[in-house]
């Protein structure tokens, strides 16, 4: 059976040539994203600026081609401890076209938050694409996995690391969003209750693509997808497997403050003077220099802004384990969980000890011999 | 264990366990040092005002400058140990007290904070520190008579303290390393720099203090000295 291509089915939902281009030209912002460094893609500098847009214009044709050849994506979105905060970042980003165009007209075939049908009816949904599509289909991951006591995340009566894996075994590949899904996130911080587990550590052997972030950005997640819908195959990743192109730097390699760091201006407070004039938020406790992420460039709510930007030190939340990364408010700096009073005491007592006891013992050494001291 | 994890256990554990061998180790080292006991006195002294001779001899601790007849001969005797020497304790205080970061890792442990100072002058004075060390260890390498008083504790001291300097420096400039590469690099020399400071001769910041104080002792005394 011949499935339609993605332009047969727009030109069916009555969209114009005219709209498909434009929709390309869109698709390939998304995917200037992760072509060009985030840095062009936002425009700046103004003289990367022409090659971008020439770049920009052959992606337009490249997305376009591939649209006229591709069947839709289909795509299995699975949340388990999650809190739906990436979904939600995504359906309220503002290029609704994007989402709209990627998770209705071009993808999705299962996601529990945005489907109509609800309980066994989703669930067959789930088993049927799963079947149809097998080998096909990109599997979306939202949350973590309970692995220490399964029974807090079921579905259907079935444990979550069992519907993973099952998922996992048809899917062409395989994403996890939000920092929970790449590294366990919220629920897996200390004392981590429900043995909570990222994607990766179940699925081990698969490359899963890591969007961290709590929530991830929706241009991120989108350019994703993006990526595997117009060329078929994952964008390049590092060693935490992340995309480039969106975790590429850190906060602080394209924070606004960042001269005021270097000048070593710092507010102390959320409202003295330093704070007042903009001045860099270290010593407030931003996590900014070791943490990855397209925050300082992309932003947030269309570009509007950034927490470091709206007064906020980052928080680092898409690092691994952010939440066990010392206070929030603590300098980067600082030693994580210092040994306390009692075992400072401890070890003073236990060097006094062993020294007295050594001394004592030459001393009596000393006495044996007849010296005089 | 990722580079990310790295820093984390750097962080963690591993400074949390340096932190304590080093105030064992500092302690054992304390009681060692007080056991040893003074010598006795074998010619009573005529007159003795310790705490004279106690503060006579830290004030002339504190004169550093080369016109001073007595820091004269010193400064004589090898130049290069003088100023080097000076330049790196000097840096060293001002980095690790008045460095930025490094105030947020006081104030971990303490609870409060200071003041510091711009990163800019704290570089410089890092990248001053970082040339005096090196003059330090060629100076010992080619001093015919340091070469021979040196043995490898005494480069390895050298060392072991220029090693959380020099990825500090580079950590600072984002050189060659990812960021939390080089962090956990740093953390893990300072860790390091932590448990070696209480079993070598690094140990004198505490020791310097009590040789200080029992000449001071001995030069407050009048009379003879057997
Ligand atoms: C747990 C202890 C320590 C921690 C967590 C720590 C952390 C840091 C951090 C975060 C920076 C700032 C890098 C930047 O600006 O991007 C830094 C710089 C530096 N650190 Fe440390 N440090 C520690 C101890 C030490 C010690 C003991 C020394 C010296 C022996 C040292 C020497 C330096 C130097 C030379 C710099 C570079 C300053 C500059 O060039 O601006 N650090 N350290
Ligand atoms: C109040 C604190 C300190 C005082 C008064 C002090 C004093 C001195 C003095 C007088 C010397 C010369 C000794 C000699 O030439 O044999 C010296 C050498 C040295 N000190 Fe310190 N020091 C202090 C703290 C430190 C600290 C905290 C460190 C490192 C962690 C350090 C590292 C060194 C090193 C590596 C040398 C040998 C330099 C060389 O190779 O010539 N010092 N110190
Ligand atoms: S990463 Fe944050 S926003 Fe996303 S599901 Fe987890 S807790 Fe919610
Ligand atoms: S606010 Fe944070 S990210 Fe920005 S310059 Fe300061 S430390 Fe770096």
């Amino acid at each position: 059976m011949k499935r339609e291509t993605i332009s047969e089915h727009l030109e069916a939902e009555g969209i114009s040539r005219r709209e498909f281009m434009s929709y390309c030209g869109v698709l390939a912002g998304a995917l200037g994203l992760s072509q060009v460094a985030p840095l062009a893609a936002s425009g700046l500098p103004a003289d990367l600026g022409r090659p971008a847009t020439v770049l920009q214009r052959n992606l337009t044709e490249t997305v376009a081609r591939a649209l006229e050849t591709k069947p839709r994506q289909p795509v299995i979105w699975l949340e388990f401890q999650d809190c739906a905060g990436c979904t939600e970042a995504i359906t309220r980003s503002t290029s609704p076209t994007l989402v709209e165009l990627i998770l209705n007209k071009m993808a999705l075939n299962y996601h529990e938050t945005l489907f109509a049908a609800a309980g066994h009816q989703a669930e067959a949904a789930r088993a049927d694409a799963m079947e149809k599509y097998a080998g096909e289909y990109l599997l979306v991951v939202e949350g973590s996995v309970p692995v220490g006591d399964p029974g807090f995340c079921t579905i259907g009566g079935r444990t979550a690391e069992d519907i993973l894996r099952e998922a996992a075994r048809g899917a062409a590949a395989v994403i996890s969003v939000g920092s929970c899904a790449s590294f366990g996130g919220l629920p897996a911080a200390n004392p981590n209750p429900t043995g909570a587990r990222s994607a990766a550590d179940i699925l081990s052997g698969t490359t899963v693509v890591n969007i961290p972030g709590c929530p991830a950005i929706p241009e991120a997640t989108t350019g994703v997808l993006t990526h595997f819908l117009v060329f078929g195959e994952l964008p390049e990743l590092d060693d935490l497997n992340r995309p480039t192109a969106f975790y590429g730097t850190t906060i602080h390699d394209r924070c606004l403050r960042r001269p005021f760091y270097d000048e070593g201006k710092f507010a102390n407070s959320f409202d003295d003077e330093g704070a007042r004039k903009g001045w860099c938020l270290y010593k407030l406790g931003c996590k900014g220099p070791t943490t990855y992420n397209a925050c300082a460039v992309l932003k947030w709510n269309g570009g509007v802004s950034f927490p470091i930007e709206s007064g906020h030190p980052c928080l680092g939340c898409s690092q691994p384990d952010f939440w066990d990364n010392g206070g929030f408010y603590q300098g980067q700096s600082s030693i994580i969980g210092p040994p306390g009073l009692g075992s400072a005491a401890t070890a003073v007592g236990i060097g006094a000890v062993v020294g007295a006891g050594v001394a004592a013992v030459n001393i009596a050494k000393r006495r044996d011999k007849g010296e005089d001291s | 264990m990722n580079w990310t994890d790295f820093l984390r256990f750097a962080r963690g554990p591993l400074m949390g366990a340096a932190l304590v061998v080093f105030a064992a180790g500092i302690s054992y080292r304390l009681v060692r040092v007080v056991a040893l006991g003074w010598s006795r006195g074998r010619a009573p002294a005529r007159a003795a005002d310790k705490t004279v001779g106690v503060l006579r001899t830290y004030l002339r601790g504190l004169g550093i400058f080369p016109f001073i007849p007595w820091v004269k001969q010193t400064f004589r005797g090898n130049a290069v140990t003088f100023l080097a020497g000076g330049l790196f304790h000097f840096g060293l205080l001002v980095i690790v007290f008045l460095g930025t970061a490094h105030m947020l890792v006081w104030k971990s442990l303490l609870g409060f904070g200071w003041p510091t100072v711009a990163l800019p002058i704290i570089d410089g004075l890092a990248a001053a520190t970082i040339v005096a060390m090196v003059a330090l260890l060629i100076n010992r390498l080619t001093h015919p008579v340091l070469r021979r008083l040196s043995g490898t504790s005494e480069f390895a001291n050298l060392i072991v303290v220029f090693l959380p300097m020099l990825t500090g420096w580079i950590m600072a400039h984002h050189l060659w390393f990812r960021y939390e590469v080089i962090f956990g690099l740093h953390v893990a020399s300072v860790a390091l720099l932590l448990v070696w400071i209480p079993f070598s001769r690094l140990s004198h910041f505490v020791f310097y203090f009590f040789s200080r104080t029992s000449h001071g002792i001995e030069f407050g005394k009048r009379g003879v000295t057997p």
